[in-house]
């Protein structure tokens, strides 16, 4: 195993309230049901939720958010610390920077807000119904795409660093609070949880297809499929609004030439429409199967990264029960599991 | 290290003057605030301040760098703004995105091009790319057609061209009137009647879906190679540089990995010619 360092979580919450003059510090916090990011304050620091999947938000509104003016600079506001990313969020940044850094057009803002922040992503210690990230080989604990991997046990925080940015926190760290170096047997429970939440959420999501093979089932699907599944859609929009690699937009004009990005999708009724009436995306059906072929189909060819990373709030958040899951298992195996379909 | 240039600002541009083409059809001639370069069949992002932004292939030669050419049909609410704008306005151009016509592969060849309504702007500026080119490539025949004899566009290019060595110019219009002299129907009928050498020749489409469909079929029955066929995909390109998923064909960016493409590159997908 990489080399790890081991400090107590008291520790490091009191790490997190010295930072908070240096930086804006986001994590992880459940209130009733949800849990999502708030700002850490040194009232909250000690109710993280740290290893709880899933913050509601994916972390691409950070980057992305869902309006922005795209023409005016950065505000200088204080360098960020997102901390409690999970795995599925942070392998959605390889398609995000996939289409956000393209050589040939990079979005300067993208770059700068990514540049700037610094992620530590954490370990899932549990998972949703809806979890199915190893489906898509990425596992429940963070292995790129962040600068610091936090994994805890109890009062533990094991701490292992993944770049130059985070070898920078690490010495900071290090410099404000007692830090040392794990043994191979202080790893063993993380090691053993990190198994056992992995075989778990493969255990449950049986019967769903690898991606090269969801790929190969969508390019034959027929046109039956789409319009069962999509016979409960309303077109909201909320899968792609939610999930961490869905980032097309609308660009909208203000006074002075300036451009303002505001999240959209192909969900939406005329996201396709040219001035003189045509519009490919249309009927509702045809929309619907839009996202499931740019997703396991052509952003795959295209940009050879997932755009699916198994995070299932897609699922979570349908108004319409329609499971993407239960979608694809049916084109697996043929069989039905939900009664409102069959 | 200077500044990285904001991929979504605009470059500012004064509309000089406004040439009535059609009933519907307007041509901008813009003069940027500096020079402007493109390709010919690539297209631009045509702000107007503070209301919308629509994409437009420049109808202009590449060659000329301190104006640029855009014909403009009123179709929806932001092309009917463009239509109000009186010389004196200022504009905003993003681009040139995507890829254009492949000149190069017209080299010595004949050149058969099929237009259709205001898709004749995007093939205007090829036509004046291959004026200049006139020593390296074997023929131009162009095929035109149009609704109604007042909805042809581009009326003294027919005549110029037909004045050119090398190059002729045919039009057919789906209902003519009493001042109309040439074809009537739909433009592939103008392809049965001009003599075409298919295996020395390329061809370009370009204009309503409806009509790009036919005059491709047509070609394809005529014996050109779907590899010779060039299409102009106008789709709703809004960013124009495969972000904003707006023109997605499959797993092409319309913007990015067009908007011209051959007929082979993009005949697999689903619902092209809609």
């Amino acid at each position: 195993m990489d080399k790890y360092y081991l400090t107590s979580r008291g520790s490091f919450e009191q790490f997190l309230v010295s930072r908070l003059t240096e930086s804006t510090i986001y994590a992880p916090f459940r209130r009733l049901n949800v849990l999502d990011y708030e700002r850490v304050n040194e009232e909250n620091v000690k109710n993280i939720a740290l290893h709880e999947p899933l913050p509601a938000t994916p972390l691409k509104t950070f980057f992305l958010p869902i309006r922005k003016n795209v023409t005016l600079d950065v505000n200088g506001s204080l360098p960020a610390i997102i901390l409690g990313v999970p795995a599925c969020d942070l392998a959605a940044l390889d398609l995000l920077d996939a289409v956000y850094l393209d050589p040939a057009f990079p979005d300067d803002l993208y770059r700068k807000q990514r540049e700037q922040t610094i992620l530590i992503g954490t370990d899932c210690h549990s998972h949703l119904k809806h979890c199915h990230c190893t489906i898509y080989n990425i596992n429940p604990f963070p292995e790129r795409n962040c600068d610091l991997v936090l994994s805890g046990y109890q009062s533990d925080v094991f701490i292992r660093i993944l770049s130059d940015k985070g070898q920078k926190l690490l010495k900071d760290m290090c410099s404000r609070i007692p830090v040392q170096e794990a043994t191979a047997g202080d790893l063993e429970t993380v090691k053993l949880k990190r198994m056992a939440v992995r075989d778990d959420i493969t255990r449950q999501n049986q019967g769903l297809p690898d991606l090269k093979h969801t790929s190969t089932l969508l390019k034959q699907s027929e046109y039956w499929l789409w319009k069962k599944y999509a016979s409960t859609c309303v077109g909201c929009g909320a899968c792609a609004a939610i999930c961490p690699t869905c980032t097309c937009f609308l660009l909208l004009d203000r006074p002075e030439f300036e451009k303002v990005r505001q999240l959209d999708t192909c969900q939406y009724p005329d996201f396709q429409r040219v001035a003189a009436g045509e519009d490919p995306l249309s009927p509702l059906t045809v929309r619907f199967r839009n996202r499931y072929l740019c997703k396991y189909v052509w952003r795959p060819e295209r940009y050879k990264v997932s755009a699916c990373t198994g995070c299932g709030r897609c699922i979570d958040a349908c108004p319409g029960n329609i499971s993407k899951n239960e979608l694809l298992t049916e084109l697996n195996t043929g069989e039905v599991k939900i009664s409102q379909h069959a | 290290m200077p500044e990285a240039k904001n991929i979504y600002r605009p470059l500012k541009a004064t509309l000089e003057t406004v040439i009535d083409e059609s009933p519907l059809i307007k041509t901008l001639v813009l003069r940027p605030e500096k020079e402007f370069s493109f390709d010919t069949g690539q297209f631009i992002e045509l702000t107007l301040n503070g209301y919308g932004e629509a994409p437009f292939t420049p109808s202009s030669s590449p060659f000329v760098k301190d104006k640029l050419e855009v014909t403009i049909m009123k179709a929806g609410h932001v092309t009917e703004k463009f239509h109000q704008l009186t010389p004196g306005a200022v504009l905003g151009i993003r681009g040139p995105y995507g890829r254009g016509y492949p000149v190069y592969n017209m080299y010595d060849k004949e050149v058969v091009i099929v237009g259709g309504g205001c898709g004749l702007a995007p093939i205007r500026s090829l036509l004046y790319h291959l004026i200049e080119w006139k020593d390296r490539i074997k023929r131009v025949v162009l095929c035109y057609g149009s609704k109604t004899p007042a909805d042809c566009i581009y009326k003294p290019l027919f005549r110029e061209l037909n004045s050119i060595p090398k190059f002729e110019a045919h039009r057919a219009v789906n209902v003519a009137d009493e001042t109309w002299d040439e074809t009537e129907g739909v433009v592939t009928v103008l392809l049965d009647k001009v003599n075409i050498n298919v295996p020395d020749s390329v061809a370009v489409v370009c204009g309503p879906p409806v009509m790009m469909k036919f005059a491709t079929q047509k070609l394809l029955s005529m014996g050109f190679p779907e590899d010779r066929i060039y299409l102009s995909m106008e789709k709703n390109m809004s960013c124009g540089f495969g972000k904003c998923g707006h023109c997605m064909m499959g797993e092409f960016f319309v913007c990015k990995d067009g908007p011209v493409f051959s007929y082979d590159e993009i005949r697999h997908l689903p619902d092209i010619w809609r």
